[in-house]
């Protein structure tokens, strides 16, 4: 953290430098056709969101100009302001799913023609969908002559298109769908229609293997300790027969099963694979990034460290059969779904080539393992860890903990942690803290007091570190690029749960607030009904943050460059302009603060030849810009910024890149507060028109 | 500060931007005190800081949240991986600048997801209360506004303004 300043300080130095040098451009290097492309959600099958491409670099990636843009308003019945897509580029044509319908929609990816679109009227069933809104994308299939795009839909049926016309291709599945709900080797209940399982992330195909995981809805307060589980499963591209299913919470005789104490592994549900899965196609592995299991917070109904809960799996491509396994943490408890995809990298250890896998997390750990044998490439001791006292709770008394690379983000909260731009606002920090239990990365929830603790203060656990945007790698530094939130605060308070909203024990809250049957306006307002007691609205709530000013010390968001041939940092910087609260604040006037990144959780990053790029995830109204965001570029060697262009909003979806036409373009999703979907496609000027 | 003179004062100062609707509303409010606001110092238009809801709204509203918002943006309003926070830097720093007839216009038109436009104005605007009580922007003595064009007449402003001499 410390080389922070200075390399801020060196990006306008870098500047003048580069503009004086006529940096060489790479005169046209013979590229294997695909790495024009952008073929599948992370470019390719290993996650990496790598193109080896150059024309866009930073000499003159200020010059970028908008090349085309689609707004998605319209692709639904309602605007959608949470666009997370990352389009596909393949064969001359850009694919993407968009809008409040999530539909599919093909465009020139020269001039941003709308070509096709399909969508799905899906009723009832839609409306009831855990996981609602245009989703992540889609996944693209090709023989060589016939050309299919699959995508599964907020219903949770799986579609498969005619590439060329968007129109299904009615030998696959049922008229060219798959019934998700079915044949899932569970009853999903209560029935098809509002049975809760969907998904958000792009599917993913293999070979001829279409490999789709399952999403529920948030699990911070559910409503009972029973679900329906989020089993993998793979299917025939060409049929769409089911080849194999993956039980993500084992069945009675299979391994696993006895990491469920009192038969839990019965009525669990959850514990599936929202996020993107990565997959060998050369060794025929697939790797199973698993949520948490049923309620996240609280898991005294599921005793046992709960296989294969929050652990990476890794699977045979052609029969879904287990290889190895890697629980990153035992028995959940603080949300720490595995979030993003694994990352494949060929690394050298020890002047060895080893095939690896790299994982991100939330908890800022990037857990390193021989992808052939599961075995960590630096040691991940079992360290004891804090056990807490919340009635009915079963603790793991250790946690693998990374020996290598360190943490890459904040995965707990001490007092050295908190705001320190000068010593008045440390004590009001201190006096926020205080109200709850500090402690280092896997210290257990607290039940909720209002005399404190008001929970567990945490970090690096629902929201912080890397979420679903994962990371990035480059396979010639052989360097991964990771963005992760450096402040996003958790309360992590449990309540008792009433009978009326839930079977579970306790469920997240804050104390206070007792739960309340709901009141319809009017009810037990009338003269000579009993007076309501006096409480403050929002009681027991605390927010997290001091005038605007967050509670923790900068960096609020950072991207590193890690290095998986030796472990270590090569570079780390804070992501983002400084949010206005802090360059507008009083109370800092005249104190010269470095840039400090923003807290904001999805973030996604692209690595190309030289550069690393990213967007922004908050507003901002600076002096060069007015209110909107920023899509930056780092050098991908030093981590020095050498440019940046104007989004009119945040980056929610990461960016891609391809060629065509021998232009080079970067397509970014943005959204957010009052400013709905939109795609913009960035390039070059034109020269010589 | 008196809510309906201070209302008077922001409509004065941009009228041109309402609906006629508004407009008449507004000249209705604003006549009888015509004479007040002819003393008054130049507009000071309100924001979030200055007691734009009341405790029990935001406690009606808070009802409302637990049953129809809470499950994907959380008890606490911190988010998940479906839905945003609604408090914290990136809430506060997107919504920062713009208007709660914004954000209301927002919660209205697009929640809660599952069936958009299913509660009613009021629904909406305690939910809101709620929400600016949980970011702990003070209560004062008037509830907030059914109307957008009148919510847009009320900064959100993320920072609290250093205090008026």
């Amino acid at each position: 953290m410390r080389e922070k300043k200075s390399k801020q300080l060196g990006t306008l130095l870098f500047l003048i430098i580069a503009g004086g040098l006529c940096l060489p451009v790479a005169a046209s290097p013979q590229f294997h056709p695909k790495d024009t492309e952008w073929p599948s959600y992370g470019a390719d099958l290993a996650g990496t969101r790598y193109r080896s491409l150059d024309q866009i670099n930073a000499s003159n990636f200020n010059d970028l100009e908008i090349a085309w843009r689609i707004k998605t308003d319209n692709f639904g019945d309602r605007p959608e302001y949470k666009l997370e897509g990352t389009p596909l580029m393949v064969n001359g044509v850009l694919y993407a799913t968009a809008g409040s319908r999530r539909a599919v929609i093909a465009l020139d990816p020269a001039s941003g023609e709308l070509l096709w679109i399909h969508g799905e009227h899906e009723g009832k069933r839609g409306a009831a969908a855990p996981r609602q809104l245009s989703g992540r994308g889609l996944a693209y299939w090709s023989d060589g002559r016939e050309e299919r795009i699959f995508y599964v839909t907020p219903g949770f049926r799986l579609v498969c298109l005619d590439a060329k016309t968007g129109v299904r291709i009615p030998s696959f599945g049922d008229n060219g769908e798959v019934d998700l709900k079915l044949n899932d080797d569970q009853d999903i209940f209560p029935d098809l229609t509002t049975g809760e399982i969907g998904i958000q992330s792009a599917p993913v195909v293999a070979k001829d293997t279409v490999i789709i995981g399952a999403a529920f809805r948030e699990g911070m307060t559910p409503k009972s300790m029973r679900n329906n589980k989020g089993y993998v499963r793979g299917f025939d591209v060409r049929t769409g027969k089911r080849l194999w299913i993956f039980h993500t919470i084992p069945k009675k005789s299979e391994f696993g099963y006895d990491t469920w104490d009192k038969g839990s592994a019965e009525y669990t549900g959850n514990t599936g694979v929202w996020t993107q899965i990565t997959v060998d196609e050369q060794l025929g592995l697939v790797y199973l990034p698993v949520e948490s299991p049923t309620s996240d917070f609280y898991g005294g109904h599921r005793p046992g460290n709960n296989l294969f809960g929050e652990t990476l799996v890794c699977v045979d491509l052609k029969t879904g059969e287990r290889k190895w396994h890697f629980q990153l943490v035992h028995h959940p408890l603080w949300d720490m779904d595995i979030s993003s995809a694994p990352i494949l990298a060929d690394i050298t250890i020890d002047g060895k080539p080893v095939k690896a896998v790299a994982q991100p997390s939330k908890q800022g750990f990037l857990y390193v393992f021989d992808r052939v044998t599961g075995k960590p490439i630096w040691p991940i001791p079992e360290r004891p860890v804090e056990v807490g006292n919340v009635p009915g709770e079963w603790y793991s008394h250790t946690q693998p903990i990374p020996t290598k690379p360190p943490a890459y983000s904040r995965n707990g909260v001490s007092i050295d942690d908190l705001i320190d731009f000068t010593p008045a606002l440390r004590e009001r920090a201190k006096e926020i803290a205080s109200k709850y239990h500090l402690g280092p990365v896997f210290t257990p929830p607290t039940v909720s007091k209002l005399e404190g603790p008001l929970g567990t203060l945490t970090m690096g656990t629902a929201s912080g570190g890397t979420n679903w945007p994962g990371g990035s790698y480059d396979p010639e530094t052989h360097n991964v690029y990771v963005y992760a939130c450096n402040s996003c605060i958790e309360p992590a308070g449990l309540v008792a749960a009433p009978k009326e909203v839930s079977d579970i024990a306790y469920i997240a809250g804050t104390a206070g607030r007792e739960v309340e049957i709901l009141h319809g306006p009017g009810e037990n307002a009338g003269a000579d009904s009993p007076r309501p007691p006096k409480k403050p609205a929002g009681g027991g709530f605390t927010r997290m943050d001091i005038d605007g000013l967050p509670l923790v010390k900068p960096p609020y968001g950072t991207i590193t460059a890690i290095n998986l041939d030796k472990g270590e940092f090569v570079w780390q910087i804070a992501h983002g302009e400084t949010p206005d609260v802090v360059r507008n604040s009083a109370i800092l006037k005249g104190m010269n603060i470095p840039r400090t990144g923003q807290t904001t959780y999805n973030v996604g990053t692209l690595v190309t030849k030289t550069l690393v790029i990213a967007g922004e995830g908050n507003i901002t109204t600076t002096a060069d810009h007015p209110r909107g965001a920023m899509l930056r570029a780092y050098d991908k060697m030093t981590g020095n910024e050498v440019g940046a262009v104007y989004m009119p909003a945040p980056q929610t979806g990461s960016p891609m890149t391809y060629m065509v036409n021998g232009k080079q373009y970067i397509v970014v999703a943005v959204s957010g507060g009052p400013y709905s979907g939109e795609y913009i496609a960035y390039t070059l000027p034109s020269t010589g028109e | 500060m008196n809510a309906r003179n201070s209302i008077q004062q922001e409509g004065d100062d941009d009228v041109n931007a309402k609906s006629p609707v508004a407009i008449l509303v507004l000249a209705v409010i604003a006549s009888p005190l015509c004479l007040l606001r002819a003393q008054a110092p130049a507009a000071e238009s309100r924001s979030v800081w200055d007691g734009v809801y009341t405790e029990e709204q935001a406690k009606r509203g808070e009802s409302v949240y637990r049953k129809e918002c809470a499950a994907c943006h959380g008890d606490l309003l911190a988010g998940a991986e479906s839905a945003p926070p609604l408090t914290g830097g990136a809430f506060l720093a997107n919504w920062n600048g713009l208007t709660i007839g914004d954000l209301f216009d927002r919660i209205r038109k697009t929640m809660p997801q599952s069936a958009p436009g299913r509660l009613t104005r009021q629904q909406n605007a305690d939910i809101l209360a709620f929400m600016l009580s949980v970011n702990k922007f003070p209560a004062g003595k008037t509830e907030l506004y059914r109307q957008s064009e009148m919510l847009k007449e009320i900064r959100f402003e993320a920072a609290k303004p250093a205090p008026k001499k």
